[in-house]
Parts: C-alpha cells; sequence; structure tokens
C-alpha cells in the first residue's frame, strides 16, 4: 500500500444467539462507542464510513435503517460492503486504500449481523439463481459437507480430528468474554454427541449465526502514531476472486475455495519475503465456518505442507499455549455474526499484538500476525499485520 | 345482539372495492449460452457444453461465455455430455431445514452428488438412491430424464436424477 495505515482502535459487542434487549442500530452502536473509547476519539474525527453487512441475511433489506444516525455517520462519506462471508475483510481492506490513498485519514468500519430477526440459510437458498443452485443447495452447510468429504478423501483426516478443532475453538472461546457459543465441551464423546445436519456435518462442525457488530478504525502513519499508543500496522491486503460451486474447474473437483485461498496466500506471502509461515508469523486468526475447513486452511495458508493440517491439531500447536496459536478467539465456529466476522478476526489478531486480548492473549509474543476470511463467491482475502513497520 | 342495539350502519361514504388479479409475470433470463443449455434439455432430452477455442476445456455449469481460465470469448463450439459416470463423491441432509420457498422444514431425500462423467466433466446432481447405506463413492450412475415434455424446461433439473445401473 502507498501510504501507510494503522489500526488505531477496536470495538466489538458480545456475540449472542438473541439481542432482544436492543434493537439493530443500538446493538451497532455498543461496538462504534467501544472502538471510539478504545482509539479515544470522538465521532467528530471519523472522516469517512465503510459499513459491512451481509444485506438480505437478516431477511431484510436495507438492514443500515436508523443505523446511520445512531453511528454518528450522517452527511459524512463512506461505502456500504456486501460481499457474502468475505464483506467485512473487504470492507476493512477498502478503508485501510481510503488511507493509504491520502484520501482521508481516519476512517471507520462498522460491521454488523444481527441474526435474531433472520435467517442466513433462508437467505442463501431463497435468493439463490434459480436457473443455477435452485433445490440443489442447503445453505453454506451442504458446501462444507462437500469440503470435508473431500478433505477427508485427500488428506486421511478423521473424526477425532475435526473434534479436537471443535474443542480447541470451544477452550478459546470460554476464554474470551465477546465469544457465543460457550460450551465447556469435555472431550470426544461430547463430539460424537452431536447430530449430523448435512453429512458428514455435526451442529458441532459447524458456525452458529450469531448477533453482534465489531468496528475498526484505522489512520493514516502520522496521525496513528499520535492516537495509540500501540498502533498496529496493516502492512498488506490480499484478495482473489472465484466463481461459487463450479464443479470440476481449476483443478477441484467439489468447485470449493481451494484455489482462491491458494492464489491469495501465493501473492501475499511473495509480496512480504515470507517464505516460512511458522517462523515469520506468530499467529492467525482464520475464517473457518467449520472443522474440517480449518484443518485445510492450514494447508493452503502454508502454516503445513499439503495433507498435515490434521496433524497440527493433534500435536496442538495451534492451540493458544501453541507454538503457532490460530483463533485463540474462539474464532468462527463460535461466533458468526456473518457482516462482523471477518472484521473480528482483524480485531482480535490486532488485539494479540497489542497485548490486549486479556485472557484469552497467546502465551507467545506476537509481532506478526495474519487474519483472513473466506466467502461470498469462493473469494479469499488475508490482512499481514504487524507491530513495528 | 340484544334489543334495541342500532342494526343500521352509521352513514358515510360508500367504498367500491376492484381486485386485480391479473398476474404478474418474472422471468429469470437465462442469456445465450445457458438458453442453448435449456433448449437441449427441453427439445432433445441433451445435455450439453461449450469447449473453450483455446484449452480446449468444456464449461458445462454454468455454461460461461468467456473461458474463465483463458479469459477468451468462448465461441460457439458445444459438445454433447454423456450422462453416464461414476458417483466421485455424495452426501445427504440428516436435519432438515428451512426450506423458504415452501416455509416448512423440508429436506431434499434424494442425495446431492458430485458425478465424474465418463469423458471426465465433474457434474453435481442429485442421486435416485435415498438409501444412503446402498451408496459408495464410484458406483455406476446413469442420468433419469423427465419424460413429460411440458414439464421439461428447468434446465439442469430436467434430468431428474442419476440411477445406479449395472454394468
Amino acid at each position: 500500500m502507498a501510504g501507510r495505515v494503522a489500526i488505531v482502535g477496536v470495538g466489538q459487542t458480545h456475540h449472542t444467539s438473541r439481542r432482544d434487549d436492543v434493537n439493530l442500530p443500538e446493538m451497532v452502536g455498543e461496538a462504534v462507542r467501544a472502538a471510539l473509547a478504545d482509539a479515544q476519539l470522538s465521532i467528530k474525527d471519523i472522516e469517512a464510513f465503510i459499513f459491512s453487512n451481509m444485506e438480505a441475511f437478516e431477511g431484510i433489506i436495507l438492514p443500515d435503517h436508523g443505523m446511520i444516525a445512531e453511528v454518528g455517520a450522517i452527511g459524512k462519506p463512506g461505502l456500504k460492503v456486501t460481499g457474502g462471508g468475505t464483506t467485512g475483510s473487504e470492507a476493512v481492506g477498502e478503508a485501510c486504500h481510503l488511507v493509504s490513498a491520502g484520501l482521508y485519514d481516519i476512517t471507520m468500519v462498522v460491521g454488523w449481523q444481527k441474526h435474531d430477526c433472520g435467517d442466513a440459510t433462508a437467505g442463501i437458498s431463497a435468493a439463490a439463481v434459480p436457473t443455477a443452485a435452485k433445490g440443489m443447495v442447503v445453505g453454506a452447510v451442504s458446501e462444507f459437507a462437500k469440503q470435508a468429504l473431500s478433505y477427508i478423501r485427500q488428506s486421511g483426516a478423521r473424526e477425532e480430528h475435526a473434534a479436537m478443532v471443535r474443542l480447541k475453538a470451544d477452550r478459546c472461546a470460554c476464554r474470551n468474554p465477546y465469544a457465543h457459543l460457550k460450551l465447556g465441551l469435555k472431550g470426544l464423546e461430547d463430539y460424537l454427541k452431536s447430530p449430523y445436519l448435512v453429512w458428514p456435518i455435526r451442529l458441532l462442525d459447524f458456525c452458529p449465526q450469531s448477533c453482534g457488530a465489531c468496528v475498526v478504525v484505522l489512520a493514516s502513519e502520522e496521525r496513528a502514531k499520535k492516537i495509540h499508543k500501540k498502533p498496529v500496522w496493516v502492512v498488506d491486503f490480499e484478495v482473489a476472486h472465484q466463481e461459487p460451486f463450479s464443479a470440476g474447474s481449476f483443478g477441484d473437483p467439489t468447485g470449493t475455495e481451494t484455489y482462491s485461498q491458494d492464489v491469495a496466500a501465493e501473492r501475499l506471502y511473495k509480496r512480504n519475503g515470507i517464505t516460512d509461515v511458522r517462523k515469520q508469523v506468530d499467529l492467525a486468526e482464520i475464517y473457518e465456518p467449520s472443522t474440517w475447513e480449518e484443518m485445510s486452511l492450514y494447508e493452503h495458508f502454508h502454516f503445513c505442507e499439503k495433507n498435515e493440517g490434521w496433524k497440527l491439531i493433534e500435536k496442538g500447536v495451534t492451540e493458544i499455549e501453541g507454538e503457532f496459536p490460530v483463533n485463540p478467539s474462539g474464532g468462527v465456529i463460535a461466533s458468526n455474526p456473518i457482516g462482523a466476522t471477518p472484521v473480528i478476526r482483524i480485531a482480535e489478531a490486532a488485539l494479540q499484538i497489542r497485548g490486549d486480548a486479556g485472557e484469552h492473549q497467546v502465551t507467545r509474543d506476537v509481532k506478526t500476525a495474519i487474519a483472513t476470511a473466506l466467502g461470498g463467491p469462493n473469494w479469499t482475502a488475508m490482512f499481514l499485520l504487524k507491530r513495528s513497520l | 345482539m340484544s334489543e334495541g342495539s342500532p342494526t343500521k350502519k352509521a352513514e358515510g361514504p360508500e367504498y367500491i372495492r376492484i381486485e386485480f388479479d391479473l398476474p404478474r409475470r418474472y422471468n429469470w433470463s437465462t442469456g445465450r449460452y445457458l438458453g442453448k443449455v435449456y433448449a437441449e434439455a427441453k427439445e432433445n432430452k441433451k445435455m450439453v457444453a461449450p469447449r473453450c477455442p483455446k484449452c480446449k476445456q468444456l464449461w458445462a455449469r454454468p455454461p460461461s461465455p468467456v473461458c474463465p481460465k483463458c479469459k477468451v470469448d468462448m465461441g460457439w463450439d458445444w459438445v454433447e455430455l454423456p450422462l453416464t459416470g461414476t458417483i466421485f463423491q455424495y452426501t445427504y441432509q440428516v436435519y432438515p431445514l428451512w426450506d423458504p420457498h415452501e416455509g416448512e422444514r423440508w429436506s431434499n431425500p434424494h442425495p446431492p452428488a458430485i458425478i465424474l462423467l465418463d469423458n471426465g466433466i465433474y457434474f453435481r446432481h442429485l442421486l435416485e438412491e435415498t438409501d444412503t447405506k446402498k451408496l459408495k463413492e464410484g458406483m455406476r450412475v446413469q442420468a433419469v430424464w423427465e419424460e413429460d415434455y411440458e414439464k421439461r424446461g428447468q434446465g439442469f433439473q430436467d434430468i431428474l436424477y442419476f440411477r445406479t445401473i449395472e454394468e
């Protein structure tokens, strides 16, 4: 990026199934105020806003009704991004570009989803392109069932490894005050009791639909150093596009997002001289809609060799106390307010770099982190964050 | 009604109500390439795919006017797909989800599958066999068409499902 950009404030709500106590604008307002408090800024300091929400996943159109006033954005410039799973990372990427290009000094990303007023799976299935997918898709679950089958076939991973991913996520979530599902799972038996949704995806293999919001404030180099004691630098942002559900194209029989994962990772790492991810990066917050996908992502993001993702989880490498922690927040499997989900990945990675993650702060010192997102039409987005330039 | 209650309505304007029950037709345009697939399925019970003039790869689902790989105009070179193949992968729905089309909990009993057609093309469709114990990857399958001409016109869904076959 041309001009340097830093994260100078993050804020989120707690994530949960229902927020009957607040309406949508009020819920989003909580995260905005938290981020402003973290940055010690006033809403008047924010020059432009990028809104991040997957329209129709709440079952309503223009869910930002009433929110612009609540946030304090009336009359300010900005955009709204609505790109499926990667919505939040595209939004943060856009907010970074605006600062990097010198258009604004301070921008704010406002990500949210309130799933107690609508159903994402209904949105996905009802609004599927009728000529392409009607009657063939069951929301995202059946897509990740196909991904799981492909991963099992290729890598030799077993259900006990999926269980390990879930147990790790749950242990982390239980330490994160903002996380949605804190189940206190005891072991493999608890996992095996979980019913199948779409074989071989069990209820415990899959992400929930949550209510929640997450806000990130970004600033130019000069301003960032004055605003926050511990600015977190957004060193690079990469996004790769792909078509959804095209079985057999680009070497993937099931038509998942592995192609865009490979392309995004290769470009990001090459540009930043990263040849050994686990040596040069200290932590990752990845967008893992399912347990099986997490293991696959380890491989496509080069955390390990091909077909060895399940070995990382088996050896405990990616635990909070591990050599290369992945999703110490509990990840998407624990909390998933879709429009906010990738923003949370970035915010959580920034908190870990600052050392401000509290009870779920990882053991090792985090100087460099990766935050990713996946979804929509099989896109992949990746961020590289650093403590110092 | 108790005795003495007013039986006559209060004087007021008389409203005229006209029912407007003309159907409003919404259509989904297939476009030229997908339209060709729909027409071949409905008229000839054939599944076709365009072939890229450069890489020679078939792009079946969806048929793209531009080759996704070479980024060149696809041209108009259509190839008929063989409708026999092997099950590469299948899954099945266990827990019924909300079907927003019907507003009810529903699960399609036919397992969604990826079928490796005999010309090497991966094709997404459903399987006829609903007893998943009888299914195995690698089984031979063949497409079953909707035989009623009037009911065809649903594109890929003019094939009802793939039936397991003995060879």
